[in-house]
């Protein structure tokens, strides 16, 4: 439905954005992951029609949108990364003035905002001026300001920046909600991986303006196919345990921690029984011994060798 | 849908109280405080800028006069001795030399007050004089009719005529403040004279700059809240450029504009909605602050068809420097133009355009440059208006006004970015 064919921004001499290619289909939730600065704002500006690419196309049901991009703009609603409010206008007076920018009037504006209030829940602040809101509510309205139209697809950069973790988990599971209720597309960017792992189907990841990987949740993890990680647990080690690990030819990695070591081992490995065996002649008392499934973060660290959050 | 941006915009002032109290409130305030600050200035002639320069003809022969006045007196068979006493007395009643000598001549009137007696003959090269700020003309009988008046109690006060250079926008308004000063004074002193009571030379009392104005024979005299009314709203007015400039540039920093982009409104449309936001919002104010100093200072207009025409072409010239401000600081991404607009340059223009004092009288070319300014424009307009001239004479000033808020808008809208080339 929507697609990006090698976009690309400079910024003078800045690759905000390089050869980014991305499609995104009808009812899907699509995570765009990457670390401050990756260029997912840039990428989104560009797909949504507020910059021009330097390079590349966006096309929407097959036809280019650089130029003409009305069509595109009327499907889309657009949750920018900042609190794109009026601070001195009430709630309501804020959905009034962009649900008139989209041509809304009278009786239909006044369902719409009543219905959109209610799936922000927000309804019973409406009156209120946006300046007194908590942040949550503010990135609630945020979000809500740009369903007003009823778009096809809603594209929403960071929406949980800088909010407590109620909110946050109310955001996510109202997505969730509009996605499978309404069948609404969501192209949703973050740099939080549990967000993404917790919404999306597919997901792209972008780092330092370029694409490093993409594909379901579990293609990507495959990424990490060839290795394992495993937790054990105990209260305290000794140094005749810790050896014996590091010697073992099978261990590619150790991670030593006060009540936890993590050790990395190939993927198709069984080495439970030997983790314990080696425990007693080590005279360790172990809590548990755990595989871990690799995480996005993992993934990220892998192709990147950095923390997705610095 | 640029209704509805001018709606929202207005709504947006309205939640701002300190804003429109500063924007309404502050030139009220301002008139107060300059007119009797300027007020007092005059009257300790403490100040260097003001100086009139006045022609005095006499048309008649005040000696001669006087003496008709007597013999008059005798014909209507006054008793000799009375006629003899008041002949003595006479001294004090003789109008022209009063004005010549005690009032106009006076050490305090003496600073500002710049005096030629001239013959009715040099009357034409005096016209053409533009240095004369006005002409003041003694008209034959003047003194007979003025003695008949006071002493008989019959016809009327004669008047003195005064013609003003309209150029000078301070002087004939001390002028003006001087004589009726001296006709109130000389009925005053001829009643006291009337009664037997000593009077000394007249005095000018505190009371002459009450900003208060009468007709006189030929055109309105400009009183100085009048001066102030209009001098502190025309600079009051070019705020609500950078007040409208601000919120738009708040639209960009925050992304609202982004937002507006995004519901298929073309830039332009956002475009005519600053236009029109910043036009409407200075005629608004421009009849508030009028309004007001109609109701409290008395300031009133005797031509409002030519009142409305300078108030909305002055609206335009605003609305076009609002659209400016906008398009400039949304092409460099910054606010420092609009900052650079209210806080520096709106000061040079009042300044220039005579808000503060009548910079214009001391030299033709700062007059010129002054009237290139629209406040500047606006306030010589509003003064010729308040002094009784019709729309033929401020026809240039409103095309000037007209032609400044068209290159305004026309630099805005070249300079008023494209999709893509700001972010
Ligand atoms: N308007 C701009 N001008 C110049 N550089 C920019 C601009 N916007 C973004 N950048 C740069 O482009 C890169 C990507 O930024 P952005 O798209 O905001 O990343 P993200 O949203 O992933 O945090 C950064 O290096 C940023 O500094
Ligand atoms: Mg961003």
């Amino acid at each position: 439905m929507l697609e990006l064919v090698d976009l690309s921004k400079k910024f003078k001499q800045n690759d905000a954005v390089k050869n980014l290619n991305m499609f995104i289909e009808k009812g899907e939730i699509i995570g765009l992951l990457g670390p401050n600065g990756a260029g997912k704002s840039t990428a989104i500006s560009m797909l949504s029609s507020l910059i021009e690419p330097t390079k590349g196309d966006v096309r929407f049901r097959n036809k280019s949108m650089i130029k003409h991009p009305a069509p595109l703009r009327n499907v889309i609603g657009v949750v920018p990364q900042e609190i794109a409010l009026y601070e001195d206008l009430t709630a309501e007076e804020n959905m009034q003035f962009f649900g008139k920018i989209y041509r809304l009037r009278g009786i239909q504006l006044k369902k719409k905002i009543d219905e959109v209030l209610e799936q922000i829940g927000l309804t019973d602040r409406r009156k209120d001026i946006v300046k007194t809101f908590s942040g949550g509510m503010k990135r609630r309205l945020n979000i809500g300001v740009a369903m007003l139209h009823d778009p096809e697809i809603i594209i929403m950069d960071e929406p949980t920046v800088g909010i407590d973790p109620q909110s946050r988990n109310y955001i996510l599971e109202t997505v969730k909600r509009l996605n499978k209720e309404k069948q609404m597309t969501v192209l949703y960017t973050s740099h939080y991986m549990e967000e993404v792992e917790f919404l999306c189907d597919r997901i792209y990841i972008m780092d330092k303006g370029n694409l490093i990987a993409s594909g379901t949740k579990d293609e990507i993890k495959r990424i990490l196919s060839a290795e394992k990680t495993i937790s054990i647990q105990a209260d305290r080690w000794n140094d005749e345990f810790i050896e014996e690990l590091k010697q073992n030819p099978t261990v590619n990695r150790v991670t030593v921690g006060e009540k936890e070591i993590t050790i990395i081992i190939p993927r198709e490995v069984n080495m439970f029984a030997a983790i314990i065996k080696m425990a007693e002649n080590a005279d360790v008392e172990l809590n548990s011994v755990d595989v871990q499934t690799p995480t996005l973060e993992d993934v990220f660290l892998h192709l990147t060798g950095r923390a997705l959050r610095d | 849908m640029i209704g509805q941006i001018v709606k929202k915009q207005a709504l947006l002032l309205l939640r701002n109280p300190i804003q429109i109290l500063l924007l309404v409130g502050l030139p009220i305030i301002l008139i107060a405080i300059l007119s009797t600050a300027l007020g007092g200035m005059m009257m300790s002639g403490e100040s260097p800028n003001i100086h009139v320069k006045l022609a005095f003809v006499e048309h008649g022969d005040e000696e001669a006069e006087i003496q008709r006045f007597l013999g008059e007196l005798e014909d209507e068979g006054m008793p000799r001795e009375a006629i003899e006493e008041m002949e003595t007395g006479i001294e004090q009643m003789a109008p022209v030399s009063i004005l010549k000598e005690s009032v106009l001549g006076s050490e305090e009137v003496r600073e500002f007050v710049e005096l030629h007696e001239v013959e009715a003959s040099e009357l034409t090269e005096i016209w053409d004089d533009n240095s004369y700020t006005a002409v003041v003309e003694v008209p034959e009988n003047f003194t007979y009719e003025s003695l008949e008046y006071l002493v008989l109690n019959k016809n009327s006060q004669p008047v003195l005529e005064v013609s003003q250079n309209d150029d000078h926008q301070i002087g004939p308004m001390i002028i003006n403040d001087i004589l009726i000063q001296f006709q109130e004074q000389l009925t005053l002193g001829a009643f006291l004279e009337k009664n037997g009571i000593e009077q000394d030379v007249i005095q000018l009392d505190e009371g002459m700059f009450s900003g208060e104005t009468l007709t006189l024979d030929q055109k309105n005299p400009i009183g100085s809240q009048e001066y102030y009314a209009v001098g502190m709203t025309v600079m009051n007015v070019l705020f609500i450029a950078s007040t409208i400039g601000t919120i738009a540039f708040m639209e960009k920093k925050i992304h609202v504009f982004d937002r507006i982009i995004l519901g298929n409104v073309s830039r332009w449309e956002y475009f005519i909605g600053v236009l029109l936001s910043g036009t409407l919002f200075s005629f608004i104010h421009l009849l508030i602050v009028y309004g007001f100093s109609w109701i409290v200072y008395g300031v009133r207009w005797p031509d409002l068809i030519s009142f409305f025409t300078v108030t909305a072409s002055l609206a335009i010239a605003v609305g076009g420097i609002a659209v400016l401000l906008t398009a400039i600081s949304y092409r460099f991404n910054s606010e420092m133009i609009t900052n650079f607009f209210a806080g520096i340059i709106v000061t040079l223009m009042a300044v220039l355009g005579g808000s503060f004092f009548p910079i214009g009288d001391s030299s033709a070319f700062i007059r010129a440059l002054g009237n290139l300014t629209p406040n500047g424009a606006g306030m010589s307009s509003y003064l010729m208006i308040l002094r009784g001239d019709g729309i033929a004479e401020i026809s240039h000033h409103i095309l000037f006004l007209i032609l400044f808020a068209i290159a305004s808008i026309v630099i805005a809208a070249i300079s008023f970015p494209k999709r893509g080339a700001s972010v």
